[in-house]
């Protein structure tokens, strides 16, 4: 089946905010502003840098860098300490600002969403392009002078998202039917995202070298050659402008995880630590009123080495207690002990929380579950940990606010706050 | 250079019907810095506890600040000359 480029009208916004945390902070602080700064997870030489200004990417310095690095390459580089509310703040403003315009918006991650205009066209006299710019025009009376974004219009979420990176910072492009081909004929495969440097070497492998190789490649090729499964077909349609990604993946799990400042293999910090990511978690489960039936524990050594493992339990997981306890059963398969550099814990296997099933020898289990709703209840009400477990004493400053790579599923929760 | 301060201070500030309201003037450590700009302003909820957050600016600093609206105080949370 051969099928056509689209030639409907772009209605697919993709807003991108440029270098979002480094951005908010030159916003907040206008000392910084015109000057290479970097937010990192922590600004000690092995902190990894999250969020470079337009100003430090000009030196090359880059997301997924040491600070170390970074200050090599820019020695007068500026390092700043996350600073989340803040973020999370900015987020909730320029998410309020899109609704205005449409309510179909999907965030992305914290400094990116999609608005589909499909439904709301007919409401404005006027293009997409002039509401791109009242747009970029509300988030800086709005939010602050400084702020800017890349704003992408396309007739699905890849081209939109591709137009929003063609210009960087402050871009306004728009991919149609006509210029399509166009706009492939100056990328490289890596610039298509979803591409990623395995996923060109197999497409080179099979003699597509550039985007417009891709898009000629007959779906045949794509489906059973390429990619040997659904997503050739997929990208066939994606590279066309037809909509495929329009998709909610539900929730399947809740996770935490945590890179030591100092590595360690030392059994009751360790212990404490997956008791503190395993409250987080716990919490969030119970926010959601889920409970959970399967435990995922991964290391990751100072040699950087890993071991990861899951495994599903007869009864549902609800309290952190009762998780807690099988995370340590997990964590303690590990076949070998060594200083731990990364720990990570998950639960899956997610079920509603309705009745309990009471068990004939256990008849305490609802009592745990009211104490541990009731803990939680308290924590929201005079603050985060308020009540910790015990093990948890001394950790205060250990395992703390974060927000995570890309992550979409977190946004559920800000926007419950 | 960013500093972390975490001391209580004597702040004066402005409310205009229709404008937000900011901070004005800071004393801190015995001087006082007349604030030029609001850079950005968020409010946090910790607990019950409604936070607001100011960060503001003097001709040379850059202070960050924390009003705490049950206990009505002042915090200076950080300070920065924005320096390396």
């Amino acid at each position: 089946m051969q099928l056509p480029i689209n030639k409907n009208k772009p209605l697919i916004m993709h807003i991108d905010l440029n270098s979002c945390f480094a951005t908010v902070e030159q916003q907040a602080n206008p000392f910084l502003r015109n000057k290479p700064i970097a937010v990192a997870a922590y600004t000690t030489p092995n902190g990894c840098i999250v969020s470079p200004s337009i100003e430090a990417k000009r030196y090359g310095v880059k997301v997924g860098m040491p600070v170390r690095e970074g200050k090599l390459l820019c020695p007068q580089l500026i390092i700043l300490a996350p600073d989340p509310p803040k973020y999370r703040a900015v987020h909730r403003q320029f998410s309020k600002i899109f609704r205005e315009f449409s309510p179909d918006v999907v965030p992305k991650s914290i400094d990116e969403a999609v608005i589909n205009f499909s439904s709301t066209t007919s409401l404005y006299n006027e293009d997409l392009t002039s509401i791109a710019k009242r747009i970029k025009q509300r988030m800086r009376e709005e939010i602050g002078e400084w702020i800017s974004c890349s704003i992408g219009l396309g007739t699905n979420r890849f081209l939109a998202k591709l137009a929003a990176g063609l210009k960087k910072p402050d871009g306004l492009e728009v991919i149609t039917h006509e210029n399509l081909l166009a706009t492939y004929e100056k990328l490289k495969l890596i610039d298509l995202c979803g591409i990623n440097t395995r996923y060109q070497a197999r497409l080179n492998a099979y003699g597509m070298y550039t985007p417009l190789d891709f898009y000629h490649a007959p779906i045949m090729k794509l489906q059973k050659q390429v990619f040997q499964s659904i997503n050739g077909h997929y990208w066939y349609l994606r590279l066309r402008g037809w909509e495929i990604d329009a998709v909610n993946f539900g929730r399947k799990s809740y996770g935490q995880s945590y890179s030591l400042q100092k590595h360690t293999d030392d059994p009751r910090l360790l212990g404490g630590l997956l008791m503190k990511l395993t409250e987080k978690m716990g919490r969030r489960l119970r926010h959601s009123q889920y409970a959970a039936s399967g435990i995922h524990v991964a290391v990751v050594y100072q040699d950087w080495t890993y071991w990861h493992t899951g495994r599903v339990f007869d009864n549902e997981l609800f309290t952190t207690q009762e998780l807690f306890q099988k995370v340590m059963l997990v964590f303690n398969k590990q076949p070998e002990r060594k200083v731990v550099a990364k720990l990570a814990v998950s639960c899956y296997n997610l079920s509603p929380v309705q009745g309990v099933q009471e068990s004939l020898f256990d008849t305490d289990h609802q009592k745990r579950r009211n104490v541990a709703k009731a803990v939680d209840e308290m924590n929201d009400r005079y603050g985060e940990y308020v009540i910790t477990p015990a093990l948890m004493m001394g950790l205060e400053q250990e395992i703390i606010d974060r927000i995570s790579f890309g992550g979409v599923k977190e946004l559920e929760e800000v926007y419950a706050m | 250079m960013t500093e972390a301060i975490n001391e209580q201070i004597a702040v004066i500030t402005v409310y205009d019907p229709g404008k937000k309201t900011m901070p004005w003037r800071l004393k801190w450590r015995g001087r006082s810095y007349q604030i030029v700009t609001l850079g950005y302003h968020h409010r946090v909820r910790q607990g019950r506890v409604l936070l607001h957050f100011y960060t503001v600016s003097t001709k040379t600093l850059t202070f960050k600040l924390r009003f705490d609206t049950e206990a009505l105080s002042w915090t200076l949370e950080q300070i920065s000359d924005g320096q390396p």
